[in-house]
C-alpha cells in the first residue's frame, strides 16, 4: 500500500501545528520521521490515524483520496498505530487484548477466546514476534507489551504501521529486538512510519528519513546522512553531539556508600551489599540494564526507601535513616528516573513545579504564606536561564513537551547549592537540543565541585558524561571502570558476564 | 497521548525565545467553559423539571386525552403549572429580603460542609464523612450551648470552638487511619458516619442531653447567650461561611500547606519525592475538612437557638458532596453551588406550599443539574457546544488512593 | 440530539394514542386558573363544596409517605378536604433545622390552620403560634404545659388499647412468650410497649398464667433505632421468635413490617400499630388485631373546630372513651370468650379501674 500525504495542514486557532506537509510512504519501506519533541510529529500522525481532522490537505491511499473521521476509518484503510503509551488492559491476557474491540463470539455471545489465541499464535510465528497468547499483559515486560500492541495492529491487517516513539521505553536489548521485528515486518511487505528523535536508531533501521521542524518538512534524506547533519536539520543549528568537558578536578569523597542492602516490598533483595564513593567535582556514571537495582539504590540514597543494611554517609554523617526532606535539605539534588511519576506535578504550573521542593525556604514563603511574587520571579528567571519553552509561568507542566518538562525538573534541582547531584535517566525521552543543554548543565555542576551521580541505561550518555563508570548487574556493582573502556566490555559487564574488575583511573 | 490536541506544542511556536508570560491562562478563559457548561446544565435541568411539573399536574394531565383536538388547553394548563411552580421557586427563595435571608441561612451549612469535601478532594481524598463530622460538631456545640452558663459572646465562641474541634477530630480519625494504615477514606468515613449517628442516638438517650421531664430524643434548646447574633434577620453564621470560603481559598492557593495538599492530591509520588510528608498532609487535610463540616453542624444549633435531635443534619452532609462536585472543588464554585442548593431547598418549600409541587421536584432538579454537570459531553451534545477539551472533572482522583 | 428526537417521537405517539379516544368534557370549561390551588384533591368526586379556608400541614423529616404517623396525620388533612371542602397546603421537611422556615412558608401562603406532626416540631410550632395569633395551630404527638390559645396538642393514650392487645396476646399465646420491640426509646413508642406489658401482666394475675414479655421490661428493651429499615425489624423479631415468642408486637413504623414478615415466615402471629394493619399492610392473615391511634381523626377534628371557629387550646387526648384510640377488629381465630373479655377490659379502663401505663 502506498500512502501519500499532500499539503496537510493543521491549525489550532492562530497556531499552525502542521504547515502543508508532503510525505510519501512507499510499500514495504521503513520511513523515519525525525523531529524534536513538539515539532508536530504527533499532530501529523494523529491526523493520519483519524484522531484529528486536517484543516487543509489530502491523504491518499494507493492514489485514492480518503477522509478519516475516527481511528476505525484509518484501521479500515489499513493503517495501524502503536502509541507511545500503550493502550492495553493490564488484567486481560494477550489474546484478549488483541481481540479487544472486535470480539468474535460463538453463538449466544460467548467470546471465542480460542480463535483469538490462534490468531495471536499465527501472527506471532509469521512475523517472528514471540508472545504467549495466554499471559496476562500486566506480567509482561515493557518490550513484550509493545509487541502485543504491534500484534493488535497486525491483526487488523495493517499495511502501514505507525510506531510513535517506540524506543523511548525500551532497554538497549529490547531496542535491538524491536529493530529486528521492524526489519521482518518490512520483509513481509508492511510499511512502517517510525517516529523518533534518536539519530542512531534512524540510521540503523531507516530506508528514508523525513525531518520535521516547527510543523514543516525540512527535507527527506537517506540514512547515509551523518548524525551531525540530521541533528542540524532537526534543531535548525549546528548541535554538538559530544559534551565539551575539561578533565575532572576531583575533590574529596562527598558521599560514601558502604555495604548498602535494599529489600523491595516483595521481599526481594534489589540492592546487594553495594559500596562506592562519589567525589566532589567528578561524575560517577552508574551503567546497567534497567531493573538491576539502580532505581532502588538511588531511592535509598534519597531516603525514599529505607535501606535494610549499610551506611550512606554525606560528608561523614550517616544519612541512611533520613527521609527525603532531610536528604534534600542536606544538599542532595535529585532528578528522578520517571519524571512524570516522581519529578513534577502535571497539574501544577511551571511556576509551582519550579519550587516543588523549595516552597518552604525563606525565599518562597513567610510563615504559612507563599511569596507568590518571588515564585513568579524565580519562574521567569529559570525559564530564561534553562530555555524552558512554555507559554508562560502559569502553564501546567503536563502541557509541555517531554524535554521541557525535564528542563523544569533540572532547573529546579540546579537552582540551589548542591553537594551531591543524583540524576537518573536525565535525558530519557528528551529531544536532541535539550539533551545537549542538560548535559552541559550537568558538567557545569560538576565543575562547581558537586559530586554527580548519573544513572543511565543509555551507554552513549554514560560515556559522554562520566569520569568513572560503575556497572550494576543483579543488585551488585560488578565493576568500576574508566570511560576509556571499550563499549563491548561494558556491554558484557552489564549482561553479568564479566569477572569483577576494579579499575581506578 | 493526544495532549497536543488541547495544547499546541510550544517549541514549534514563533522564535526560540520563550513566549512572553501570558497571564490569561489563570484568568477567566480557563474556567469560562466550565461556567458555560454548568449554566447549560442548570437550564437543561430546569427544562426537564418543567416537563415533570407539567406531567404531574392533574389539570394538565386531564387535557392530554384531547391534546390534538384542543392543544391550546394542554399548553395553557402546562404553562400555568410550570409558571406557578417556578415563580414560587424564585419568589420563595429570593423574592424578598426575608426569603433571601432564609436562603442564605440554609446555604451556610451546605457551603461549609461543601468546602470540607472540596478541600479533601484537592488533597486527593474523597470525604464521604461530612454527615458524621457535622453530627459530632453539633453534638459538642449544642452540649456546650445548653449545659453551661457563660456570658454572651464568650458562650458562642466556646460552643463554636467545641463544634469545630469535634468535627476536626472526627475527620482527623479518617485522615490518621489513611496515613497510618492506608485504610481507604471512603470506607472509614462511611463507617464513622454510622458511628456518629449511634453516638448521637446514645447521647440523646441520656439525661444530660434530654429536656427536663421528657424522655424524647430531643435536647433542650441552646441558651440565648450561645446563639449567633443576627444582622438584618440573618444569623452571623452566614458570614462565617463566607469567611470560611475565603480562608479555604487562601489556604489552598496562597499557603505552603495548601501547596502541599494540592501537590499530594495531584501527584502523591512526586510530592513524596519532593520531600513532603504525604501521611501528614492526608491527616491535616481531613482535620481541616472535618473542622469545616463541624462548623456546618455548629450552625445548625447555634444559628437559631435549635435543639439537638437525631435528624438535625438532614442530608446536608451528603448534599455537601454534590455541592463540592458542582463547585468543581474550588472555594468560589462551592459557595455558588451551595447558594444554588440553598435556594432550591428554600424555593422547593415554597413550591410545595403555594403550588403544591411535590418536594421531590426540588430534589430532582438538584439531581438533574449534577447529572448534567457530571456528563459535560451530554450537555455539549444537547446544546451543540463545540468540544473544548481539557475535561475538568474532579472525581477521578478520589478513588485512586 | 438523536436521543431527544427519539424521546419526542415516543411522547408524540403516546399523546396520539391518548387523543384517539379522548374527548374534551364540553360542559367543563378548562379552568386553569385554579390549577395550582388544590392539586391533590381534584380527583375525589363527592367532595363537599369548597369553602374559603386553607388547612395546612408540615411533616417532620420522615415525610408524608412514611407509612406511619406523618402519613396517618396527612390522611386526616385529606379527610378534612373531602368532608369540609377546605383547601390544603403542605410541606414535607427534610431536616430538623427547617421546621421554623417551613411553618412560616405556609403561614405566608395564607393558611388558616397549620398542623405539625411530631414532637421535634414542638419548639417551632410554639414559636409560630406566638408570632401568628390569627392562625390556629395543632401538633400531633406533643403536649405543652401551657399553650397559647391558638395552639392545641394532640396526644394519644395508646397505652389503653395496647393494654387490651397485651391481654389478647397473652391469652392467644401457646408458648407462653410474647415479644415487642420499638423504633426508638421515646415516650410515643414506649407507651405502646408499656401498655402491652401491663396487659400481659394483668392476664397473668387474672388467669394465673405465666406469660413472659420479651423486648420491654418497663424501662428498656429492644429497639431498631430506625423507623425505616425493615431488615432490622425482621432481625429483632426473628430473635424473639427464636426465644419462643409466638406473638410479635412491633412499634417501629415501617421497620415493624419486617417484624410481621418474620411472623409470617415462622408461622406465628402479630399485632400491628397506628392503623388497621388489615387495611394498611399485606399481612392481614398473621394479625390478631391492630392498636389504632386515631391521628387522622384528631387532625380532622382540630381542623373542623377551626373552620367552625370553635378552636381551643385544650389538649386533645385520644382515649378508648372518645374513640381517639382503639383496637381494630379482632381476628376470627381468637376465642370469642377472649374477645368478650377485651370488651370488659375496655369498660374497666374507661372507668379508670385499671392502670395502663
Amino acid at each position: 500500500m502506498r500512502l501519500e500525504i499532500k499539503g496537510l495542514t493543521k491549525r489550532f486557532g492562530a497556531f499552525t501545528a502542521n504547515d502543508s506537509i508532503d510525505l510519501t510512504i512507499e510499500p514495504g519501506e521503513i520511513h523515519c520521521l525525525l523531529g524534536e519533541n513538539g515539532a508536530g510529529k504527533s499532530t501529523l500522525m494523529n491526523m493520519l490515524y483519524g484522531l484529528l481532522e486536517p484543516t487543509e490537505g489530502q491523504i491518499l491511499v494507493d492514489g485514492e483520496p480518503v477522509t478519516f473521521t475516527s481511528p476505525s476509518d484509518a484501521i479500515d484503510s489499513g493503517i495501524g498505530m502503536v502509541h507511545q503509551h500503550f493502550m492495553l488492559v493490564p488484567v486481560f491476557t494477550v489474546a484478549e487484548n488483541v481481540m479487544l474491540g472486535r470480539e468474535r463470539t460463538r453463538g449466544l455471545g460467548v467470546l471465542n477466546r480460542k480463535q483469538a489465541a490462534d490468531t495471536v499464535r499465527e501472527l506471532s510465528t509469521r512475523y517472528g514476534l514471540s508472545v504467549d497468547p495466554h499471559a496476562l499483559v500486566e506480567d509482561l515486560p515493557v518490550g513484550v507489551q509493545q509487541r502485543v500492541e504491534i500484534l493488535k495492529a497486525l491483526s487488523h491487517d495493517a499495511k502501514v504501521l505507525i510506531l510513535d516513539e517506540p524506543t523511548a521505553v525500551l532497554t538497549p536489548q529490547e531496542i535491538d529486538e524491536l529493530m529486528e521485528i521492524m526489519r521482518e515486518l518490512k520483509r513481509r511487505g508492511t510499511s512502517i512510519i517510525f517516529i523518533t528523535h534518536k539519530l542512531r536508531e534512524v540510521k540503523a533501521v531507516g530506508d528514508s528519513i523525513t525531518v520535521i521542524r516547527r510543523g514543516k518538512v525540512v527535507g527527506t534524506v537517506s540514512p547515509q546522512a551523518s548524525e551531525a547533519e540530521l541533528a542540524e536539520m532537526m534543531v535548525g543549528r549546528a548541535v554538538r553531539l559530544v559534551v565539551d568537558k575539561e578533565p575532572a578536578q576531583v575533590g574529596a569523597d562527598v558521599l560514601s556508600v558502604k555495604n548498602l542492602t535494599v529489600v523491595d516490598p516483595r521481599g526481594h533483595q534489589a540492592v546487594k551489599d553495594v559500596s562506592f564513593e562519589a567525589r566532589g567535582g567528578e561524575v560517577l556514571g552508574i551503567a546497567g540494564v534497567q531493573g538491576n537495582g539502580q532505581t532502588e539504590l538511588i531511592k535509598a540514597l534519597m531516603g525514599l526507601i529505607r535501606p535494610d543494611a549499610g551506611v550512606v554517609a554525606l560528608d561523614g554523617e550517616d544519612i541512611s535513616r533520613h527521609g527525603a526532606r532531610e536528604a534534600l535539605d542536606a544538599g542532595i539534588g535529585y532528578v528522578p528516573e520517571d519524571r512524570s511519576h516522581d519529578g513534577f506535578v502535571g497539574a501544577f504550573s511551571v511556576r509551582e513545579n519550579l519550587v516543588l521542593d523549595l516552597y518552604r525556604s525563606d525565599d518562597f514563603s513567610r510563615g504559612l504564606g507563599l511569596k507568590l511574587d518571588a515564585m513568579a520571579d524565580n519562574a521567569r528567571s529559570r525559564i530564561e536561564e534553562f530555555d524552558i519553552r512554555t507559554e508562560g509561568p502559569e502553564t501546567p507542566v503536563r502541557a509541555l513537551s517531554g524535554g521541557n518538562q525535564q528542563k523544569v525538573v533540572v532547573a529546579r534541582e540546579f537552582s540551589r547549592p548542591l553537594k551531591v547531584l543524583i540524576a537518573a535517566q536525565p535525558t530519557r525521552g528528551v529531544d536532541v537540543g535539550s539533551i545537549e543543554f542538560i548535559h552541559k548543565r550537568i558538567i557545569h555542576e560538576r565543575d562547581q565541585g558537586t559530586a554527580v551521580i548519573i544513572v543511565s541505561t543509555e551507554l552513549d550518555e554514560i560515556y559522554a558524561l562520566s569520569d568513572r563508570i560503575a556497572v550494576m548487574y543483579d543488585g551488585r556493582i560488578v565493576g568500576v571502570v574508566s570511560p576509556d573502556i571499550a563499549r563491548e566490555d561494558i556491554g558484557l559487564m552489564m549482561a553479568g558476564a564479566s569477572d569483577e574488575a576494579e579499575v581506578n583511573p | 497521548m493526544t495532549e497536543t490536541i488541547a495544547h499546541p506544542p510550544e517549541s514549534a511556536g514563533p522564535g526560540n525565545k520563550p513566549v512572553p508570560p501570558a497571564e490569561s491562562s489563570r484568568g477567566p478563559v480557563t474556567w469560562l467553559p466550565t461556567l458555560v457548561e454548568t449554566l447549560a446544565a442548570i437550564v437543561i435541568a430546569l427544562v426537564l423539571g418543567a416537563l415533570l411539573v407539567a406531567l404531574s399536574d392533574p389539570d394538565t394531565v386531564e387535557t392530554l386525552p384531547y391534546l390534538f383536538s384542543y392543544p391550546a388547553d394542554f399548553f395553557s394548563a402546562a404553562f400555568d403549572a410550570v409558571w406557578s411552580s417556578y415563580s414560587a421557586l424564585v419568589q420563595g427563595s429570593v423574592g424578598s429580603w426575608n426569603r433571601i435571608s432564609t436562603t442564605l441561612e440554609r446555604s451556610a451549612p451546605l457551603i461549609c460542609a461543601g468546602l470540607g469535601v472540596s478541600l479533601a478532594f484537592r488533597a486527593g481524598l474523597f470525604n464521604i464523612g461530612a454527615q458524621g463530622q457535622m453530627a459530632v460538631g453539633f453534638l459538642v456545640a449544642g452540649f456546650i450551648g445548653f449545659t453551661y452558663d457563660l456570658p454572651p459572646g464568650l458562650h458562642t465562641l466556646v460552643a463554636l470552638a467545641g463544634g469545630i474541634l469535634g468535627g476536626a477530630l472526627w475527620g482527623g480519625i479518617a485522615g490518621f487511619l489513611k496515613a497510618r494504615t492506608g485504610a481507604h477514606e471512603v470506607i472509614t468515613t462511611i463507617m464513622l458516619n454510622y458511628l456518629a449517628v449511634s453516638i448521637l442516638l446514645y447521647a440523646l438517650g441520656k439525661e444530660a442531653f434530654q429536656r427536663e421531664g421528657s424522655d424524647n430524643r430531643q435536647s433542650p434548646p441552646v441558651a440565648d447567650s450561645a446563639t449567633f447574633g443576627s444582622v438584618a434577620d440573618t444569623h452571623l453564621g452566614v458570614l462565617l461561611a463566607f469567611a470560611a470560603a475565603v480562608g479555604v481559598w487562601w489556604l489552598l492557593e496562597r499557603s505552603t500547606i495548601g501547596f502541599e495538599m494540592r501537590a499530594v492530591g495531584a501527584n502523591p509520588e512526586a510530592s513524596r519525592t519532593a520531600g513532603m510528608n504525604v501521611a501528614k498532609v492526608f491527616t491535616l487535610a481531613m482535620v481541616v475538612a472535618g473542622a469545616l463540616a463541624g462548623l456546618a453542624g455548629t450552625m445548625q444549633v447555634l444559628g437559631d437557638q435549635a435543639s439537638i435531635s437525631p435528624t438535625l443534619a438532614g442530608t446536608i452532609g451528603f448534599d455537601a458532596i454534590t455541592v463540592a462536585l458542582l463547585g468543581r472543588a474550588t472555594p468560589l464554585g462551592t459557595v455558588l453551588a451551595g447558594l444554588l442548593f440553598g435556594a432550591l431547598s428554600v424555593g422547593g418549600v415554597a413550591m410545595q406550599a403555594s403550588a403544591g409541587t411535590p418536594k421531590e421536584l426540588a430534589a430532582v432538579l438538584q439531581a438533574l443539574i449534577v447529572l448534567f454537570v457530571a456528563a459535560p459531553a451530554l450537555v455539549r451534545g444537547l446544546t451543540r457546544q463545540r468540544a473544548t477539551g481539557g475535561g475538568s472533572t474532579v472525581m477521578a482522583k478520589g478513588w485512586g488512593g | 440530539m438523536k436521543k431527544t428526537a427519539r424521546i419526542a417521537a415516543v411522547a408524540a405517539i403516546a399523546a396520539l394514542s391518548l387523543s384517539a379516544c379522548g374527548e374534551r368534557p364540553s360542559d367543563e370549561p378548562a379552568d386553569t386558573g385554579s390549577a395550582s390551588e388544590s392539586p391533590s384533591e381534584s380527583e375525589s368526586s363527592p367532595a363537599a363544596e369548597e369553602i374559603d379556608f386553607k388547612a395546612c400541614m408540615v411533616s417532620d423529616s420522615g415525610g408524608f409517605d412514611d407509612k406511619s404517623f406523618n402519613q396517618t396525620s396527612h390522611d386526616g388533612l385529606e379527610a378534612a378536604a373531602q368532608n369540609l371542602g377546605v383547601q390544603t397546603g403542605e410541606v414535607e421537611s427534610q431536616s430538623d433545622s427547617e421546621y421554623g422556615d417551613n411553618i412560616s412558608a405556609l403561614v405566608d401562603e395564607g393558611c388558616n390552620s397549620v398542623t405539625t406532626v411530631g414532637f421535634l416540631l414542638g419548639d417551632a410550632t410554639l414559636e409560630a403560634a406566638k408570632a401568628n395569633p390569627d392562625v390556629d395551630f395543632s401538633i400531633v404527638d406533643f403536649a405543652y404545659d401551657k399553650a397559647p390559645k391558638n395552639l392545641k396538642g394532640l396526644v394519644f393514650n395508646t397505652g389503653e388499647p395496647s393494654f387490651q392487645a397485651g391481654y389478647l396476646a397473652a391469652a392467644a399465646s401457646e408458648t407462653g412468650t410474647v415479644g415487642t420491640f420499638g423504633g426508638l426509646n421515646i415516650p410515643t413508642v414506649t407507651a405502646f410497649m408499656e401498655g402491652f406489658r401491663l396487659g400481659v401482666e394483668h392476664y397473668n394475675e387474672q388467669e394465673g398464667g405465666d406469660v413472659k414479655v420479651l423486648g420491654w421490661d418497663g424501662k428498656d428493651g429492644s429497639f431498631t433505632d430506625d423507623f425505616e429499615d425493615k431488615t432490622k425489624g425482621q432481625q429483632v423479631a426473628e430473635q424473639m421468635i427464636g426465644q419462643g415468642a409466638d406473638i410479635i408486637f412491633p412499634v417501629a413504623g415501617p421497620a415493624g413490617l419486617g417484624g410481621l414478615q418474620a411472623a409470617k415466615d415462622n408461622n406465628v402471629k402479630g399485632i400491628w400499630v397506628d392503623t388497621d394493619g388489615c387495611v394498611s399492610t399485606e399481612y392481614c392473615d398473621v394479625l390478631l388485631t391492630s392498636v389504632m391511634k386515631g391521628m387522622d381523626v384528631a387532625v380532622e377534628e382540630a381542623i373542623t373546630s377551626s373552620v367552625n371557629e370553635e378552636f381551643n387550646s385544650e389538649l386533645f387526648v385520644g382515649t378508648l372513651e372518645n374513640g381517639g384510640v382503639g383496637l381494630a377488629e379482632v381476628s376470627d381465630d381468637v376465642d370469642p370468650a377472649v374477645v368478650e373479655k377485651l370488651d370488659e377490659l375496655e369498660q374497666q379502663i374507661i372507668a379508670g379501674e385499671l392502670k395502663v401505663g
